[in-house]
């Protein structure tokens, strides 16, 4: 029943191929453009390197694939990937409302199963921007590797596999938890503009917010930083995955409380909307 | 004869107003049955309750013998409340496939189902350009391809063409006599109606005002109109059964008693020119259960006044 509920919505979301474009094709587009922009200007500061001692410019010589993918992991749940996402999303979540096709459908699941298949295909969109804005930024560095000449090795042992898998999966979280937030705006006003808005507004006001925790004496690991700003729990859970020098700086505790904040700022807007949803008048589309 | 659906007392309020106010129902399985009222009468209110999407303030509701709203029973239930809408960017084809997936019909009949309700040639089109005629087809076909055990349909002819029409009529129909489904409607055609419907419900304000086989229902409002002479002899042998309408006289006696009248009006040596049996539609039971429409002069002064 739920898995029903899942594949109608992916399937008519697959059919929206205007949504699917702007949700799942631009923004690894932008930056796949972006990539390549970023390789000419360093063929240009290869050709100076030429004048270089010929142990640096040999230093330059092997393209990583293994760090692009690292690298571009530890990227995904940025600005303009969550804001196109949430195009999809928006659309996903509030469009029986817009169209008036609950009663179409109310009829053939269980209102949790529904909301819960919006979610689904949702989850499903969100993995398959994330694996579209990797595969971006492989293509990129491929590419960059062709324009410069350069040798194109990939490096990816158990470390890297297990820090990759961990950053993506909190990328994953981030993103799902920021969609969240579009679905419980889009049960309770029934507006895909709504939908869409409120969730980036909420999210703009948190990144400003966040700015100001330290003149309230809060650091980035207390408890209030990362309950109210699950932008903050992200950051902190990535600096734990990438180790190193900033981690030594963190408090204890700090992991527990990020995927406090992340999970609390997924469950409740989904709880809330799936109670909403549950005893909401759908005749009134 | 088992109830598809049972309501005991329902009601239903917007704020002050009473949509359904204590309603109780009881519609048998099979056949067509027609649900009758003017605007605001509760028709719709009454369906929404029986697909889920509204809950009852007060009262019981059961539809195939369970809750409204209870899942396993709203899979057995195709509806069609009020026009149709679909993502315009979907054509007819896909949305009957996206609603098949949604309800888990692996093998719905979809090109069966679009040819059914004739609109195969138009399947590979978007939505978006549809006709309120298309919409409605499109509606039926949705309602219908998951071989439901009742459908439920809010004026599934609105905006159709008289052949179009005909054809849904045919539909309705065959479906409830061949494949044994039972079918709900509500229409403000009440020529359609009493084609279609074996059993009728009419609303008013909330209310059951009437409920029975459209036969029945029909045959309570006849009158036997006798035209011929002398009149004065008719009314005689009729008394208060009889009333004047022009030349003619109405005879308020039930069906099987026109043949002894007739027989005793021609003994007793009147002529009978023309005598048949009038007012047996569904229209002047519904009016007569509903209220008397507006005069013309009234309809003339409250449009001045709006």
């Amino acid at each position: 029943m739920l898995a029903d509920a899942i594949r109608s919505e992916s399937w008519r979301l697959l059919k929206n191929r205007t949504v699917l474009s702007w949700s799942l094709i631009f923004v690894p587009l932008v930056w796949l453009a972006v990539l390549i922009g970023g390789a000419v200007i360093d063929a240009k500061v290869d050709h100076m390197a030429d004048q270089l001692p010929p142990q640096l410019a040999s230093a330059r010589a092997a393209l990583d694939l293994g760090d692009t993918l690292l690298s571009a992991a530890g990227q995904l749940a940025n600005p303009a990937l969550l804001a196109f996402l949430l195009i999809g999303a928006a659309t996903v979540f509030s469009c029986d409302y817009r169209w008036e096709t609950w009663r179409l459908i109310t009829a053939r699941n269980s209102r949790p199963n529904l909301i819960m298949g919006k979610v689904g295909a949702v989850k499903l969109m969100t993995l398959a921007g994330l694996v579209l804005f990797l595969a971006a930024a492989l293509l990129g560095a491929a590419i960059k590797g062709v324009v410069l000449d350069r040798d194109l090795v990939f490096r990816f042992g158990g470390e890297e596999t297990r820090t990759f898998g961990l950053l993506f999966l909190l990328a994953f979280v981030r993103v799902v938890q920021f969609l969240m937030l579009s679905l419980l705006t889009a049960v309770l006003t029934r507006s895909q503009l709504a939908a869409l808005f409120v969730p980036l507004v909420v999210g703009v006001t948190q990144a400003f917010l966040v700015t100001l925790a330290p003149i309230l004496g809060w650091s980035a690991a207390d408890w209030q930083t990362l309950l109210l700003f699950p932008g903050a729990a992200y950051e902190a859970l990535k600096t734990v995955i990438l180790g190193g020098v900033p981690t030594a700086v963190l408090q204890d505790g700090v992991v527990l409380r990020a995927v406090a904040s992340l999970a609390l700022w997924s469950l409740v807007p989904f709880s809330l909307a799936l109670w909403w949803f549950s005893r909401q008048d759908l005749s009134k589309e | 004869m088992t109830a598809v659906i049972e309501t005991t007392g329902l009601t239903k309020t917007y704020g002050a107003v009473r949509a359904l106010d204590g309603l109780s129902l009881s519609i048998p399985r099979g056949g067509v049955y027609g649900v009758l009222g003017p605007n605001g009468a509760g028709k719709s209110t009454l369906f929404r309750i029986l697909l889920g999407l509204i809950r009852p303030t007060a009262g019981e509701v059961r539809v195939l013998g369970q809750h409204a709203g209870d899942p396993a029973v709203m899979r057995r239930i195709g509806s069609m409340i009020e026009t149709p809408r679909f993502p315009p960017y979907m054509t007819a084809r896909q949305v009957l496939q996206w609603l098949a997936l949604a309800h888990g019909a692996k093998d719905a009949a979809i090109d069966a189902w679009l040819d059914r309700v004739g609109l195969t040639e138009a399947s590979n089109r978007r939505v978006r350009g549809f006709s309120v005629g298309m919409l409605q087809r499109l509606g039926v076909a949705a309602a219908l391809m998951t071989k439901p055990d009742l459908v439920i349909l809010d004026e599934p002819t609105s905006g159709m063409d008289p052949p179009g029409i005909q054809e849904m009529r045919a539909l309705i129909r065959s479906l409830a006599d061949d494949d044994g489904v039972t079918i709900i409607l509500a229409s403000h055609q009440l020529l359609e109606v009493q084609r279609v419907c074996d059993r009728v419900a009419i609303f008013n304000r909330g209310t059951l005002a009437a409920e029975g086989k459209v036969s029945e229902l029909t045959a309570a409002g006849e009158r036997l109109r006798l035209t011929a002479t002398p009149l004065a002899k008719i009314i005689s042998v009729l008394g208060d059964k009889a009333t004047l309408d022009g030349d003619a006289v109405l005879a308020a006696i039930p069906r099987a008693e026109g043949p002894a009248l007739l027989r005793a009006l021609i003994e007793q040596g009147v002529d009978i020119d023309e005598a048949r049996w009038v007012g047996a539609d569904l229209e002047s039971v519904f009016m007569a259960e509903t209220g008397p429409a507006r005069t013309d002069a009234q309809v003339r002064e409250a449009l001045h006044a709006g």
